[in-house]
C-alpha cells in the first residue's frame, strides 16, 4: 500500500484523485517527509502550467470580486505561524529597502506577467515600430532566457536575453520616477568594466521595456543606476538594480 | 549593494537549472500578507497581477466563459477569505494561489457534469488532443513557451496524462480510460511527466 501510494505524487498534484484517494494520500503525506516535499515540488510545477495559459479577465470581475469580497468575514490566522512567517523574512508591512536613494527606496520593481508585459509592449507610443519587433523578437527567440535581479538588493527586475541574437530586453513595473533632474540609466557590466546600455524611460504605472543597446553575449551583468539627466559616460552611483545574466 | 563594476567570475547554475521561478513572487508573498490582515488595496493589488493567471487557467478547464467567471470570482473570495492560512514554509504565494484555481475548477468540473463529462470524454476520443489546443495558445510569451518546449520534452504518455489531468481536470482513472491504459500507468506517468517538468522549468520548492 504505502509504497503505491509513494507514486501518487504526480496525480495529487494535479488534482487527478478522487476524494476518497486524495484523504488517504493526505494521510499518508503527514507521515512521508519524501512525498511531502515532492509534492511541494510538483505542484509549484503544476502552478506554472497554469501561468502558461494566462488570459485576461473580463474588465468586470474585478468589481463583483470587490463586491463580494467585501460582505466577506475572513479566516483567523493559525495561531503560532506568526514566528514562522517572521523566519520567513515577510513583515506585515511588506519589505523594506534601505533609505539609500529616494528613488531606491521606494523601488518594487516586479516582473510583469505575460499579459502585462504585452500590454505594456503594445502601450508603447513612444517607442518606433521598428524598436518594439526588435523587443519582440528576442522575447520569442527560441533561446530567449528570463532572469530575475538579484534577490536580496534594492529592487527587482528582469532581463530577457537571447544569446543567439546577442540581444536583451530589461523588463520592470512598479518602478517611481527618476528624481528631479535626474534619469534612470541602464549599464551591462562585462569583465572590462561597465557599458552604458541606455536611458530608462518609465511609462505609465512605472513600466519599463527597453531593448538594451549594444551586444550582449549572456555573460554579463545588467545594471540600472539613477544618473543625471543625460546619462552618465560612467555610473557615478551604486545600481539600483542588478541582473546576473 | 555590492558590484564591483566589472563582471565577477560567473557563479553559474547548475548545469541545465533556466531561471527560477517567475520573480515577482516575493512582492505576492507581501501581498498575501496584508491582504490576510483586510488590506483592500493590497487585494486590489493582488488581483492585478494574478487575476490573468488565475481566469486563463480556470477558463482552460471550465470552458464555459460563464462558469469560469464564477469559479474564478469564487478563487479571489476565497483567497481573500483564507489569506491568513497561506503559509510561506509550504510554498509559494503564487503556487498557493494556482492550487486554489485549479482546485476550484476541477470541483466545477466534476461536481456539475458528471453525466455530460461522460459524454464529452467519449466526444474527445474523436477530436485533436487537448495538448493541440495548448499548444496554439502558445505564442508570444516566454513563459508559454518555456512550458511548451517543457512539454515537448516529455514522452507522449506522460505529456497526455500531464495535460488531460491539469488543463482538462479528469481524474488519472478517467484518463486512463480515455488513454486505454491502466490507471497505475497513469498515475506514474503523471508522476515521471511533472517531475522532468519541475526539472526542465528549474523549479525549485
Amino acid at each position: 500500500m504505502s509504497a503505491d501510494l509513494h507514486t501518487l505524487t504526480g496525480a495529487y498534484a494535479a488534482h487527478a484523485l478522487s476524494d476518497t484517494e486524495r484523504l488517504a494520500f493526505e494521510r499518508h503525506l503527514d507521515a512521508c517527509p519524501a512525498c511531502a516535499q515532492e509534492v511541494r515540488e510538483l505542484t509549484e510545477t503544476a502552478a506554472r502550467l497554469g501561468g502558461a495559459v494566462a488570459a485576461p479577465p473580463p474588465p468586470d470581475l474585478w468589481d463583483r470580486v470587490r463586491g463580494e469580497a467585501l460582505v466577506t468575514r475572513q479566516l483567523a490566522p493559525v495561531v503560532g505561524r506568526a514566528d514562522r512567517r517572521r523566519r520567513a523574512g515577510l513583515h506585515a508591512g511588506g519589505r523594506r529597502f534601505p533609505p539609500l536613494l529616494a528613488a531606491a527606496a521606494a523601488l518594487l520593481v516586479a516582473v510583469l506577467s505575460v499579459t502585462a508585459l504585452n500590454l505594456g509592449l503594445l502601450g508603447r507610443s513612444d517607442r518606433s515600430e521598428r524598436t518594439a519587433d526588435l523587443v519582440a523578437a528576442v522575447l520569442a527567440a527560441p533561446d530567449a532566457r528570463r532572469v530575475a535581479a538579484t534577490p536580496g538588493g534594492t529592487g527587482r527586475a528582469t532581463v530577457v536575453v537571447s544569446r543567439g541574437r546577442g540581444q536583451a530586453v530589461f523588463v520592470a513595473s512598479g518602478l517611481p520616477p527618476a528624481p528631479a533632474a535626474r534619469t534612470y540609466q541602464l549599464w551591462v557590466v562585462g569583465r572590462s568594466g561597465p557599458r552604458p546600455a541606455g536611458l530608462v524611460e518609465v511609462a505609465g504605472g512605472g513600466r519599463v521595456t527597453r531593448l538594451l543597446d549594444g551586444p550582449v553575449t549572456g555573460d554579463e551583468q545588467v545594471a540600472m543606476t539613477v544618473e543625471r539627466r543625460g546619462g552618465a559616460a560612467r555610473p557615478t552611483s551604486e545600481p539600483v538594480v542588478v541582473v546576473d545574466l | 549593494m555590492a558590484l564591483t563594476w566589472t563582471r565577477r567570475e560567473p557563479a553559474r547554475r547548475p548545469a541545465g537549472a533556466p531561471a527560477a521561478r517567475p520573480a515577482g513572487d516575493e512582492a505576492l508573498e507581501g501581498l498575501l500578507a496584508l491582504v490576510a490582515r483586510g488590506d483592500e488595496q493590497a487585494f486590489a493589488e493582488l488581483y492585478q497581477r494574478v487575476a490573468p493567471a488565475v481566469f486563463g487557467l480556470v477558463s482552460k478547464v471550465v470552458r464555459n466563459p460563464a462558469q469560469s467567471e464564477e469559479v474564478a470570482q469564487e478563487v479571489f473570495v476565497e483567497l481573500w477569505r483564507t489569506a491568513s492560512r497561506f503559509d510561506p514554509a509550504r510554498g509559494t504565494a503564487r503556487s498557493w494561489i494556482m492550487t486554489c484555481a485549479h482546485r476550484r475548477a476541477v470541483d466545477r468540473v466534476r461536481s456539475a457534469e458528471s453525466a455530460a463529462r461522460r459524454d464529452d470524454l467519449a466526444g474527445r476520443r474523436d477530436q485533436g488532443r487537448p495538448y493541440d489546443e495548448v499548444v496554439e495558445q502558445v505564442e508570444t510569451s516566454l513563459e508559454r513557451e518555456h512550458v511548451r518546449r517543457g512539454l515537448e520534452a516529455l514522452t507522449d504518455l506522460q505529456r497526455e496524462a500531464v495535460v488531460l489531468a491539469y488543463y482538462g481536470g479528469y481524474t488519472h482513472r478517467e484518463i486512463a480510460e480515455l488513454l486505454g491504459v491502466p490507471p497505475g500507468t497513469v498515475k506514474t506517468r503523471l508522476r515521471d511527466g511533472l517531475i522532468r517538468l519541475r526539472d526542465h522549468l528549474g523549479v525549485d520548492a
